[in-house]
């Protein structure tokens, strides 16, 4: 599947390169917290990626920005905090259930997908939260290459939809 | 047979569901483990079911196999941080269970104690590649063990929220996470049922993963009700609300509500088998499989 490298680079010894494969990462970049030194740095590069962020698209500065890869809606103003699509308690009207008043965060992100023709990039797996990086800056993380960059350009995405699926249905066999 | 083996040959699965009580009575269970004996394959123990706090799941799976049936652990990810849930997958393994249901899990407001935090650490597709990542061997730090689970991986689908790709989406990444079977909500909107099951075909994601069709047995009008307005997910056609009220006998009628379901979704192409969730109505369960003239082969 169209994932970088870097996403599924072993970082820590103890496991042998490429095994166990994507998505059953259980070793992808570093998942150490960021060190000392850089805190600082961090917290003023975080005030600034608040100015932009937050007003535009209710950052919940979770440190591990993927906005890119949901349409530019933050997906972490989920209550269950889901990384990778809705759960199953979605509405008749794509109300949250947990708070009925709200939309589901992954129901307009689909929509929005769709309209900027990015949905490929829903069927990229998220990998689990680190939450040490929580409330840390996520420009920062990218460059210490902690975590994965944004994708600014999806070309041709209908065709990397079906690319995904013969690419399991090949797999499989 | 093992739900494993019946995954691999053709059969028509059968799974049934026990929720677990809210006390330490073991006795409850094995009582509620008689009615499943013999007629299905495997049987769903609940984890914290509605965020209510019940049995244990693992302790639960293990009295049903003492009991002789193959029991499926489900496993919450509201419960759980990381290390937790993979030390009670290690647990459970010990101890024998070797099937696993991974679910996101109801937000803990719908409970009785809505005060508690929720853990949501990983999501239910992040779960299914801890699993997977175990029985590859590895823990999620990749220390290598020394023996692997070896779990076979469940997960859950529903097909009546909107938007209809954006489900099939998450069953694609839940299927090359590592799912092995995938049990949906209960069916009571076959023709919306129909349409998701004819877009899986479509993918040919049935191939890749055994689909059981939740069927749900009632006993009244107001547990129908009482499903579609505070299950979260859960879609009811008014007709089966209006026909168990019209009853003459309701629970004659709930039977036969569920027997015509069943029989509907084997004629469906792409449907391996059900999951029967008879909610507090586990005596039903020999009735209705035998009036569907299911029988499983033991």
């Amino acid at each position: 599947m169209g994932f970088s490298e870097a996403q599924v680079s072993t970082s820590q010894k103890r496991v042998k390169p490429g095994k166990p494969p994507w998505p059953h990462d259980g070793k992808a970049m570093s998942k150490r917290p960021i060190p000392a030194r850089e805190r600082k740095f961090s917290r003023v590069l975080l005030f600034f990626e608040d100015i932009v962020k937050v007003p535009l698209f209710k950052c919940q500065r979770c440190g591990e920005c993927i906005l890119s890869s949901t349409a530019f809606i933050c997906s972490q103003n989920c209550p269950k905090r889901m990384r990778n699509g809705p759960c199953g308690g979605t509405g008749e009207n794509g109300s949250c259930e947990v708070f009925p008043d709200r939309q589901c965060v992954w129901y307009r992100i689909y929509f929005r997908s769709r309209l900027l023709h990015r949905i490929s990039l829903l069927y990229k797996f998220n990998r689990m939260h680190n939450w040490s990086l929580e409330g840390t800056s996520s420009w920062l993380n990218v460059l210490k290459k902690r975590i994965a960059p944004p994708i600014w350009l999806v070309r041709h995405d209908v065709q990397k939809v079906k690319d995904i699926i013969a690419d399991d249905a090949a797999t499989e066999n | 047979m093992t739900l494993r083996q019946k995954i691999e040959s053709n059969g028509f699965i059968v799974c049934g569901e026990i929720t677990p009580p809210q006390s330490c009575d073991g006795d409850v269970l094995r009582a509620r483990a008689k009615y499943f004996k013999g007629y299905v394959d495997a049987v769903n123990i609940t984890d914290n079911q509605t965020a209510i706090v019940r049995l244990s799941s693992i302790a639960s799976a293990r009295i049903l196999l003492d009991e002789g049936i193959e029991p499926i652990m489900q496993m919450t990810c509201r419960d759980r941080n990381r290390l937790a849930m993979q030390s009670d997958l290690l647990g459970a393994a010990a101890l024998g269970i070797h099937n696993v249901l991974c679910l996101t899990g109801d937000y803990q407001t719908f409970g009785d104690q809505p005060e508690a935090r929720g853990v949501f650490d990983l999501d239910s597709i992040q779960l299914i590649t801890t699993v997977a990542t175990m029985n590859n061997g590895h823990l999620l730090s990749g220390f290598e063990m020394k023996k692997a689970p070896g779990f076979l991986i469940g997960a859950a689908a529903n097909p009546f929220a909107e938007p209809l790709e954006m489900r099939l989406i998450r069953l694609h990444k839940k299927i090359v996470a590592g799912a092995h079977f995938i049990q949906t909500q209960p069916v009571f909107d076959p023709e919306k049922f129909a349409r998701w099951m004819e877009r899986v075909v479509d993918l040919g994601l049935h191939e890749k993963v055994a689909i059981l069709a939740g069927v749900m047995p009632v006993r009244s009008a107001k547990t129908l009700l009482w499903m579609k307005e505070r299950v979260p997910g859960m879609r009811v056609r008014d007709e089966y609300i209006d026909r168990m009220n019209h009853a003459r006998d309701p629970e004659a009628e709930g039977v036969a509500m569920a027997v015509e379901t069943i029989q509907a979704l084997r004629a469906t192409r792409g449907v391996r088998g059900i999951h029967l969730m008879p909610l507090n109505w586990e005596s039903i369960t020999p009735t209705i499989l035998n009036d569907a003239g299911i029988s499983v082969a033991q």
